[in-house]
């Protein structure tokens, strides 16, 4: 077996799961090979698993990042649940397409609710967010976007992708945005599309919320 | 100085690329500067018809990269301009043909000794897009006004964002004003907002187009071409000249009613 100062790649557990921490001086050839190796050993022990790579010590390239979730996904279906590139500063992976999502950033962690999601960027066609909690967009959500949320959801720019709010059911949240004109809108297990014709221009903000049994939309 | 390396892209197809790519780098070599262009879509070539030079094509961008002829080899000098010249794709390969790597140190090589290098990227996402992104520093996104090209374009703009493009301009191709005046096509500023990307110039729609593409002369060779005049433009602003773009928005009069209250 390796000794301890050579092991490319750590696997560290704790009460979420499992972190996965790189060496900083392996390199990438090495962490792939020994994964591997840890991977086929262990049988199904990591089976399902979801894991977090912490990137502070041992930078790793997008197409790197990829290719290691993909053997991970490959050999034993474990995701890569986070990406932590610094202490304040992680990103979730877009999970069904091989392209890193914004850039996000995470409050302190230690709170009883779960931090609400935070995306300091447009979020263009084709970019994927979910967020275990409310999620907060500093920027449009452009046509072909998806924001998909079990809290809340607020966007400081115009809504014009898909927004799902309360995805686990919740039927009490609501989408906030500066406009929202969006294709579909859904909230919890209801999805209403806008109508057709001109809309009224929002004073200051939208609210999508549902009421009574349809969702929606007031200008505020 | 190294010369700078710019990939043509869009997303969506048959929106412009291959035409902005010829009148970029035909102006750009009419003002002296030696430009290279690569078309970058290899099985689809068509940068070739478009300069007017297939007859001319010995080798091409797969046999440079696969070691079977040298780079001046391959490079066919433009009919008019001497500074110009044009490295075809593969008609007969396909794009797994070569990898981001290769393409990569092809254009640092070439950068080395022309002042602009233009890719014209294929259309798509996929393996071509990546080989033709690999080596550029800056992007042209060119778009027409329609709202599928829109969300292509925007998605490649996140692509390119995320591969760490930083410098990322853009292009409306085939702008048809009375349309947008009548409401019946998407404005220019609702584009640039909605891209959220500086715009580098607006070329209107025009029959001439088509023509100097079946005849093989970049449009920037006419004169008193509108297309043409705009494509000039747009070379100049990417050469770094600050030529203010026309939003093609001051025919009416509440519009420089509007622009002067703004001023005030």
């Amino acid at each position: 077996m390796h000794s301890n100062e050579s092991i490319p790649i750590q696997i560290k557990a704790n009460r979420d799961g499992f972190i996965l921490v790189p060496e900083a001086k392996a390199s990438f050839d090495s962490i792939m090979t020994y994964m591997q190796q840890r991977l086929e050993e262990s049988h199904d022990f990591f089976h399902n698993a979801e894991m977090v790579l912490d990137l502070r010590e041992k930078p790793l390239r997008t197409d790197e990042i990829l290719a290691l979730n993909h053997l991970l996904e490959e050999k034993s279906q474990v995701k890569l649940s986070q990406v932590k590139l610094a202490d304040s500063l992680d990103f979730l992976l877009d999970r069904p397409q091989p392209r890193p999502a914004p850039t996000v950033r995470q409050d302190a962690p230690g709170n009883k609710e779960p931090s609400p999601l935070v995306i300091r960027t447009t979020c263009r066609s084709g970019a994927r967010v979910v967020s275990p909690s409310d999620c907060v967009v500093l920027g449009d959500v452009n046509p072909g976007a998806e924001i998909i949320a079990v809290g809340d959801i607020v966007v400081f720019g115009s809504l014009r992708g898909l927004a799902h709010a309360g995805a686990t059911g919740n039927r009490s949240a609501r989408i906030w945005a500066i406009s929202i004109a969006p294709h579909q809108i859904r909230i919890a297990d209801l999805v209403a599309v806008p109508p057709q014709g001109n809309q009224p221009i929002p004073k200051r903000y939208e609210i999508a919320e549902i009421q009574g049994d349809s969702i929606e939309v007031i200008t505020v | 100085m190294a010369g700078k390396v710019i990939v043509v892209t869009s997303g969506k197809g048959g929106v412009g690329k291959t035409t902005t790519v010829a009148n970029i780098g035909t102006t750009l070599a009419k003002k002296k500067y030696n430009v290279v262009l690569v078309d970058g879509d290899i099985g689809l070539r068509n940068l070739d018809v478009v300069m007017g030079v297939e007859n001319r094509i010995v080798y091409n961008l797969v046999d440079i990269i696969e070691g079977k002829c040298r780079k001046e080899q391959a490079m066919i000098r433009d009919r008019k301009l001497n500074n110009l010249f044009i490295i075809p794709s593969a008609q007969t390969r396909d794009k797994d043909s070569v990898q981001p790597e290769q393409m990569k140190q092809l254009c640092e090589e070439l950068a080395k000794e022309f002042d602009f290098v233009l890719i014209d990227c294929p259309a798509g996402i996929e393996q071509g897009f990546r080989n033709a992104i690999a080596g550029a520093a800056a992007a042209v996104v060119v778009t027409t006004p329609e709202v599928s090209a829109i969300r292509d374009a925007d998605r490649v703009i996140g692509l390119l964002e995320a591969s760490l493009l930083k410098e990322i301009h853009l292009i409306v191709n085939r702008l048809n004003q009375r349309m947008v005046k009548k409401g019946d096509m998407m404005s220019t500023e609702d584009i640039v907002s909605l891209l959220a990307v500086p715009l580098l110039g607006v070329v209107p729609e025009s029959e001439e187009v088509v023509i100097s593409t079946n005849r093989g002369v970049p449009l920037v060779h006419e004169r008193g071409s509108k297309a043409g005049q705009a494509f000039q433009l747009i070379a100049a602003r990417l050469q770094g000249e600050n030529i203010p773009v026309d939003m093609g928005n001051n025919g009416s009069f509440l519009g420089r009613m509007k622009r002067l209250i703004w001023n005030s």
